[in-house]
């Protein structure tokens, strides 16, 4: 049979009638395409930079040691210099320095620059003037700082100390990775400087020639006292990639999410064109069309689709994908490669991907009406008759109600590797099996509408009611848009105002000051303490040490918090979840939060040890509290019992309770004058709250594109089988028009049809949404980030969304039919089909 | 009552050719004309005229005294609802509505909301009373058309138009029905003018027309 | 990365040091009379500016093959972070070259280490000759200086035992480097150090022996501005006698300052002034790496002694860029009088390649 004939025969009436159609199957493709290749992109550039700065930050180095945040004694230097197989050791100090009246931190790293040369390259400046590398008062500028601090050679570059200012000359450049806002400077100015002697924050290691790497490393782990461990450098890239990693999956798997429901209105539309060309179809298969080829047609075109909307989806992910990065940064807003700023380059290998899986959604949208198309009987489709035989097929129920029993089943399911794949699994057999039950649904919510006594709306009913199947088609992609519009904002709802309450428990003070992280070079001593504490309009001011601490060799660092408090109240200060008696002498008593218990399995009453200031410290577990801030885990003690074990006196933050009367303004103006301008970062409770949930709003914001884009394909798809059922029902528009019903009558009655499609669509899906919502809150989020939320629905907002998406679709389908029903009803009613 | 004054209308093509001109014609309630021509002659096209579906090249349509031209799309179609009544030659009874609703449609659309007496009646009339709640797919040819007759008179109207209403029925059936839908339509008082090509049907008619370009003339009942 | 980069000058930045006319710390200059005391003068004097420890010397090994041999150990204090409390204060700083002059080679094989002096890596001792770099090494232990030098492509393991008395330079160990009485340095010589130990390289170890030359020499004003390099030999005279001469070259190529001094075999010394000293420049090679051009034969008038130079072999360039920064030729030489053999020693020609500043 020759080819060409057929396949126009087949396909030509497709392109013809149905080319706006085909035109929105496409861009749903591409949208979902372009939606999940940008993602991936962002994200793979992304990762693959922070790999890459690591690797070339890391040099030549083999092995790295590293230890607490706030540094290691630099007699272990020598030590590890001396180690057999060391060829040369790298003495490196960092800090975060701040700079007055910025909120950003400059990464500051002191070198020796002898040293650094043999291993690190990258870290040693350029500059004629050699004895500049040695000079206490000389930075080397890496590119992206100098340009973000707009400093010239020269230049002077004012870093806050303590709270008080050192000053230093920029020098020259520093050749760090691009986007790296890093200085350089001798590791004695900045041991001398930042108050940083005798402390290493780390070593970086080159293996001599012919050493062996696994004894040499041996060798040095076995030279490390408690809380410094020694790893590769990959390795590291590995913890960072990892800690990002369940954020990164769940952006993926919503871009997923994007393409499957462009699947779906590949299906809408292939669904309906089979439909519609069903008598030629017939009469091919009457003259011998095989069926198998038949349905490979169909699913080809299917794959067309899916073809060309993926090379579109791929060339706008692309733009997408720089465009994010210029706007929301690499991390697309999640706060995790700060001062970077990487573009996307295009791979071939991964566009082709996403070029395939664009075809393979498509295809797969394709293949139940391909199906259908191979299965009906030429005979009975020759004659004209009614079409709802035609999706008769669907609605066997048992594929439906299996994926909603496995999908039951999957819930209870732990995480695989930190990753909820379980949980998604269950939202994928939800979504599926919803929709493979669309009709049954369908008829049940039609059938609970009471028969309204306004005419064009009953006739919309009767006809919705007498052909279920058909109805389902429009409902598919309405019900998928719906169900993940829903969940999306109630999962973010819920997160939000997990987050508002538990930021009003947390934030009891008034006024917060914030020097700097334990990495900072800027800190709050006693002395500056006792300064806070009796400024005029204070009451009573608590204090803070943060540090980050690597518990365990390979493991991802967890941040301590040396608090003032009362153990006794404990729950004044946290929002406790859980807690137990006060821990036996022996042990200091800790709080835990959530994650870290999630981590670790500890619970109240169990005891841990960490390592501080170069030994074991032995911790009893006195209750878990909730905390939303640190995804790896924290550890509450008392600031005095941290002193004691680590000397460090030190403070980061600071909380102040204002006296009556006494106004935060007036309290600002008074550190301001103690301490200078912008040496510490004030903010009172409320601003803080606010901060924090704008941060919150920018890092969900992409979820919103991709709600928004949810519905517009929803929309899409109602539109597409509105109009193509509309055409089909030609005749009985031509007969109502006869009758006597107005142009505008008959609109109304399709806009009451598309009302209802909508509103159908709308209550499947929200009942399917609320699902999907509960297993998002209880079990991706809890397992991906190890936060516990409590569920909250947005009432309002649904409410609105919900008359939105009734209003819209009314709209949808009066519009789209607006072809069927300008038609002259003479014409029609004389048609023979 | 229905008055056509020197009606003309060429079919818009392509290619574009006259159907008819200088068309008169009187139908005075209680009457039933036929129109007869060959196929194509124009002769659903003068019943378009009539329904006010289709607008004449020259010439004035005037229905229940109402002259068609003045008025707008809509309120034509307001006219069809309420006074006029069609009849199909293909039934087109909509598939979706039980027979009883399919009756009730013209009355549904003009607003009325109690219908239940005049369908009943209509229904009688055509002798499906007992069929009200059965779906069109339940019913042969011969049923659906009175079906058919029943909603083209539910609502009383003026005027009524058949297009070819014997065409898709068997003898035996379309003598039945012609002898209901001359007999109903009288009965009713209204003004019918029934297009076919069956010399058959033309003989229940008071006047029997042929359309000719020239207009209608008297043609021999046979 | 570009070696160049990663230069640590010693010298240039002093010149860069007059011209931002930055506060520098007050360096002491060497003044007589210097009493000096051994062992505790083999040491290091910190307060110094620059200071090294120059061990060149012949060797034989068991196949008759003759090499020459360079250890060397600087000291610099730059003047930087004096006030510092940090262990990591770069008040001291310490680098070492190391070369093997082997003919079958054709040029030399060198390499060199950079470290600034603290946690016991990298030092210096004060109480006598006790350098270090990592794993470097050059201690004097009583009598003789031991030398371990585990280099790139060549390790050292060798002794050097004095077999004679130290030879004082200048007056009393104040050698002049120039017209004005700031410009001297402190140095002495230990000529004839008998060399014993191995030098591996290729994979093979080779017992050595050989003759060699020590200068130790501290000074904190080493080369006036007018002056842009010197040229040195240090020969070990076959009879057991000792030859030194230098000559301090201004930017024309001529001569700034001179001077020298032979010791016989009896042990009289005769220190030479600048009239007593004469290098003539003879046959010439020019660098394939650097373009530099060295006069690498000459003539050298110390005294009445005409003393004809030649290289052991012409390329004996030793690129210091990524320690001190600077290009020098050091190469063993044959020190010949009308014609006959007289000793063995090394020719040291810098400031060819750029003006040198110290």
């Amino acid at each position: 049979m020759n080819a060409a004939p057929v396949l126009r025969a087949v396909s030509g009436g497709a392109l013809g009638a149905d080319r706006g159609r085909l035109a929105l199957a496409v861009a749903a493709i591409a949208l979902g395409v372009a939606l999940g290749y940008a993602i991936h992109t962002v994200n793979r550039t992304a990762v693959a930079e922070f790999s890459t700065g690591v690797a070339t930050l890391a040099g030549r180095a083999d092995l790295v040691i590293r230890g607490p945040a706030d540094g290691f004694d630099e007699a272990i230097y020598p030590r590890i210099a001396r180690t057999a197989g060391v060829a040369v050791a790298s003495p490196v100090v960092e800090a975060d320095a701040r700079l007055p009246g910025r909120t950003e931190s400059l990464r500051l790293i002191g070198v020796d620059a002898f040293r650094a040369a043999a291993v690190t390259p990258a870290l040693v400046g350029e500059s004629d003037a050699a004895l500049d590398l040695l000079e206490p008062d000389r930075v080397f500028l890496a590119p992206a700082a100098a340009a973000w601090l707009g400093l010239a050679d020269g230049a002077t570059l004012a870093l806050q100390s303590g709270t008080g200012i050192v000053e230093f000359v920029v020098a020259g450049r520093v050749g760090a990775p691009a986007g790296r806002r890093l200085a350089v400077v001798d590791i004695a100015a900045l041991q001398d400087a930042f108050g940083r002697r005798g402390r290493l924050t780390r070593i970086d290691v080159r293996i001599a020639p012919g050493a062996p790497p696994a004894g040499v490393r041996a060798a040095i782990a076995a030279a490390l006292p408690p809380g410094v461990v020694v790893s590769a450098p990959d390795e590291e890239a590995d913890i960072a990639a990892r800690m990002t990693r369940a954020y990164r999956v769940n952006l993926d798997v919503l871009a997923l999410v994007a393409l499957f429901t462009g699947s779906l209105l590949v299906f809408t539309t292939q669904a309906l064109s089979v439909a519609r060309r069903r008598t030629s179809f017939a009469l091919l298969r009457t003259l011998g069309l095989p069926r198998n080829r038949l349905a490979a047609i169909v699913a080809a075109e299917g794959a067309a689709i899916g073809a060309a909307g993926g090379v579109a989806g791929v060339a706008i992910g692309h733009a997408l994908a720089l465009a994010l990065t210029r706007i929301v940064g690499a991390d697309l807003g999640a706060g995790f490669f700060r001062g970077t700023a990487p573009m996307p380059a295009f791979s071939a290998g991964w566009a082709l991907a996403y070029v395939g899986a664009g075809t393979a959604a498509a295809i797969a949208g394709a293949w139940l009406p391909a199906r259908e198309a191979a299965r009906a009987a030429p005979a009975a489709a020759l004659k004209a008759g009614d079409d709802e035989s035609a999706y008769a097929r669907l609605a066997r129920p048992w594929p439906g109600l299996a994926c909603l029993a496995g999908a039951l089943g999957l819930v209870g399911l732990p995480p695989v590797d930190g990753l909820p794949l379980a949980g998604y699994a269950a939202i994928a057999l939800l979504l599926v099996g919803t929709l493979l039950l669309r009709p049954r649904l369908a008829r049940g919510v039609l059938a609970s509408v009471p028969r309204p006594r306004r005419v064009v709306a009953a006739l919309a009913l009767d006809s919705l009611r007498a052909a279920p199947a058909q109805a389902g088609v429009s409902l598919a992609a309405i019900v998928a848009a719906v169900a993940l519009a829903v969940s999306m904002a109630i999962m973010v709802a819920s997160f939000r105002t997990s987050l508002a309450d538990w930021l009003d428990r947390v934030l009891p003070a008034d006024v917060y000051l914030r020097a700097g992280g334990a990495s900072s070079t800027a800190w709050i001593d006693a002395e500056a303490r006792a300064a806070l504490a009796g400024l005029p309009g204070v009451r009573r001011a608590t204090f803070l040490r943060s540090v980050s601490i690597v518990p365990v060799a390979g493991d991802a660092p967890v941040t301590l918090l040396a608090r003032d408090l009362d153990p006794a109240r404990a729950g004044d200060a946290l929002v406790l979840v859980d807690e137990g008696p006060l821990p036996a002498a022996g042990a200091t008593p800790a709080w835990i939060s959530e994650a870290w218990a999630d981590r670790t399995g500890a619970k109240p009453g169990d005891t841990f040890e960490l390592p501080l200031a170069g030994r074991r410290a032995r911790f009893g577990v006195a209750g878990v509290f909730r905390d939303y801030a640190r995804q790896t885990g924290a550890i509450v003690v008392e600031r005095t019992d941290y002193g004691r074990l680590t000397g460090d006196d030190r403070a980061s933050d600071a909380a102040l309770w204002l006296a009556p009367g006494a106004s935060a303004a007036d309290v600002r103006a008074a550190i301001e004058a103690r301490f200078g301008d912008g040496r510490l970062t004030v903010a009172t409770a409320g601003e803080v709250r606010a901060v924090s949930l704008a941060i919150f709003d920018r890092t969900f914001a992409v979820t919103w594109v991709l709600e928004a884009a949810a519905i517009g394909i929803g929309l899409a798809g109602l539109s597409a089988s509105f109009g193509a059922l509309s055409l089909a029902r030609r005749r009985e528009f031509g007969v109502l028009r006869h009758l006597g019903m107005t142009r505008g009558e008959l609109g109304a009655m399709l806009a009451w049809e598309g009302a209802l499609v909508g509103g159908a669509g709308l209550s499947i899906g929200a009942a399917l949404g609320g699902l999907i919502a509960v297993i998002l809150v209880h079990v991706v989020n809890r397992q991906s980030f190890r936060w516990s939320m409590d569920l909250h629905l947005p009432a309002a907002e649904l409410a609105a969304f919900g008359l939105a998406m009734v209003a819209l679709a009314a709209l949808t389908a009066r519009a789209s039919a607006r072809r069927a029903t300008a038609t002259d009803a003479v014409a029609a009613v004389k048609d023979d089909w | 009552m229905i008055e056509l004054v020197q009606v003309a209308r060429r079919w818009p093509g392509p290619p574009p050719r006259p159907l008819f001109d200088g068309v008169s014609l009187t139908v005075a309630r209680g009457e039933l004309v036929a129109i007869v021509g060959e196929s194509g002659s124009g002769k659903s096209t003068l019943l378009n005229l009539i329904a006010g579906l289709d607008t004449p090249d020259r010439g004035r349509v005037l229905v229940d005294g109402a002259d068609l031209a003045r008025l707008d799309d809509d309120a034509r179609t307001r006219l069809r609802r309420e006074r006029l009544g069609f009849v199909f030659q293909a039934f087109h009874v909509l598939p979706y509505l039980t027979v009883g609703q399919n009756v009730a449609l013209p009355l549904a659309l003009a607003g009325i909301g109690d219908t239940g007496t005049r369908v009943h009646a209509a229904l009688a009339a055509v002798g499906l009373a007992d069929r009200a709640h059965s779906r069109p797919r339940e019913l042969s040819g011969g049923e659906l058309q009175r079906v058919a007759i029943a909603r083209a008179l539910v609502h009383e109207p003026a005027v009524v138009l058949a297009d070819e209403p014997t065409g898709n029925l068997d003898p035996r059936t379309a003598t039945t029905v012609l002898a209901l839908f001359g007999d109903v339509t009288r009965r009713r008082g209204a003004a019918t003018v029934m297009a076919t090509h069956s010399r058959a049907a033309a003989r229940i008619a008071d006047r029997v027309l042929a359309l000719t370009p020239d207009g209608l003339v008297p043609a021999d009942a046979q | 990365m570009n070696p160049l980069r990663r230069r640590l000058l010693i010298a240039a930045p002093m010149s860069l040091v007059a011209a931002r006319a930055r506060a520098r710390v007050d360096y002491p200059p060497v003044a007589a009379p210097l009493e000096l005391a051994f062992p505790r003068d083999h040491g290091s004097h910190p307060a110094f500016r620059t200071e090294w420890w120059y061990a060149t010397g012949w060797t034989r090994d068991e196949d008759g093959v003759e090499r020459g041999v360079q250890v060397t150990f600087f000291r610099n204090r730059p003047g930087i972070a004096e006030r510092s409390q940090s262990a990591f204060a770069p008040r001291e700083l310490l680098f070492a070259h190391a070369a093997v002059a082997d003919p079958a080679v054709g040029r030399l094989v060198h390499d060199q280490r950079a470290a600034r002096a603290g946690f016991g890596l990298a030092q210096a001792s004060t109480a006598t000759t006790d350098v270090r770099i990592d794993d470097w090494t050059f201690a004097l232990d009583g009598d003789t200086y031991v030398a371990h030098v585990p280099a790139r492509e060549f390790t050292l393991a060798l002794r050097y035992r004095a077999t004679q008395a130290v030879l004082l330079q200048g007056t009393g160990g104040v050698s002049r480097k120039g017209p004005r009485p700031a410009q001297t340095s402190a140095y002495y010589s230990r000529p004839h150090l008998a060399i014993e130990g191995t030098i591996t390289s290729d994979g093979r170890r080779r017992r050595v022996r050989g003759v060699a030359w020590l200068d130790h020499e501290w000074s904190s004003d080493y080369l006036a501005d007018q002056a842009s390099g010197w040229d040195w030999i240090g020969v070990p005279l076959d009879d057991g006698g000792a030859l030194m001469a230098y000559r301090i070259r201004d930017p024309g190529g001529g001569t700034y300052w001179a001077g020298g001094a032979i010791r016989d075999a009896a042990g009289t010394t005769r220190i030479l002034g600048p009239d007593g000293v004469e290098f003539r420049p003879g046959r010439r090679w020019r660098s394939p790496r650097t373009g530099v051009d060295y006069p690498v034969a000459f003539v050298v008038r110390t005294g009445d002694l005409e003393v004809t130079l030649d290289p052991l072999m012409d390329d004996q360039e030793l690129d210091a860029r990524a320690s001190v920064g600077i290009v020098y030729w050091e190469g063993a030489v044959v020190a010949r009088v009308a014609g006959r053999a007289i000793g063995r020693g090394y020719l040291e020609l810098a400031g060819y390649a750029r003006p040198l500043r110290l």
